[in-house]
């Protein structure tokens, strides 16, 4: 009984596809680059439906605010993980609120609703 | 000859041993993961009709999220208002479409869907005040113009699940 509790528990565990970000509050920091500052995130994808990610950075009323990162789309595989920088100038700072990670979905052929996950961490 | 040898390699090999203490760090970050457990299929119960009920033929979509601190996050959901693909559509699509919890890992969670909000009229967003798991189901409706069939061909709508950091 306890072997087929346990074996469940890591079936259902492992079951399903996830899409993780951190940290939950990034910190800036000055970067290499003149009035421009940085920081550094990390992206987990165990979605095996998704291979592509967009990094997004929103103000308060979800506007986006202008930013720099190694690759705006990037593409992730499945349980892999990869750390990317974003870049955002001094004097825009102030208003950058969430960075986000959001799924990109291939479209589908079928009756269906397709999840698009976004995580979003909030600028500290 | 043979035990000279096996002396100098033993003495070689022999490795003074140091006690040190050997720590073992972790860190538990506050993080959220977003786990699309079932993906919805419309059904098509009425010539007008797509719906994800099961009592449509329909599935609905099953999102799991998983909270490593409290207090940290709220989720939000989007249902869909629009199909992301579908054949030309000359007439209207009436939308509609819920959000509710589902299973949760700590009974506290029931309290989510009484607290949870609507706005606009497609995105509910939780107030993830508890670490753990919490199931959300997420329910889709589309009713194609008055009384008209959909034309033949593949629908897809787009449910958005968000984890924002509080």
């Amino acid at each position: 009984m306890k072997l087929l509790l346990s074996l469940m528990f890591v079936l259902w565990a492992n079951y399903g596809f996830a899409h993780e970000m951190t940290p939950a509050y990034p910190k800036f920091v000055t970067s290499y680059i003149d009035d421009v500052s940085s920081t550094k995130m990390k992206l987990f994808n165990r979605r095996e439906d998704v291979s592509y990610y967009e990094v997004e950075v929103f103000n308060n009323d979800w506007e986006p605010v202008p930013f720099a990162s190694t690759n705006r789309i990037f593409k992730l595989g499945y349980q892999k993980s990869t750390s990317f920088e974003v870049y955002i100038q001094t004097k825009d700072l102030k208003y950058a609120v969430y960075i986000c990670t959001v799924s990109k979905n291939f479209k589908q052929e079928k009756k269906v609703t397709i999840v698009a996950s976004r995580i979003c961490s909030k600028i500290d | 000859m043979l035990k000279k040898l096996a002396v100098i390699s033993s003495l070689i090999l022999t490795t003074p041993a140091f006690a040190v203490n050997s720590p073992i760090n972790g860190q538990v970050q506050a993080k959220c993961s977003i786990w699309t457990e079932t993906q919805g299929v419309y059904g098509n119960p009425l010539p007008n009709k797509l719906d994800t009920l099961p009592a449509s033929g329909g599935t609905k979509a099953s999102i799991r999220v998983d909270i490593a601190q409290a207090n940290f996050y709220k989720a939000r959901f989007t249902h869909p208002i629009t199909f992301s693909s579908s054949p030309t559509l000359n007439d209207t699509v009436a939308w509609t479409g819920s959000t509710v919890l589902g299973q949760v890992s700590v009974s506290g969670m029931s309290v989510y869907e009484a607290a949870k909000v609507i706005s606009p009229s497609n995105v509910t967003t939780f107030d993830m005040t508890l670490a753990g798991s919490t199931w959300f189901t997420v329910s889709s409706t589309a009713l194609y113009g008055y009384n008209k069939s959909f034309p033949a061909g593949s629908y897809v709508a787009q449910i958005v699940a968000e984890c924002i950091a509080k």
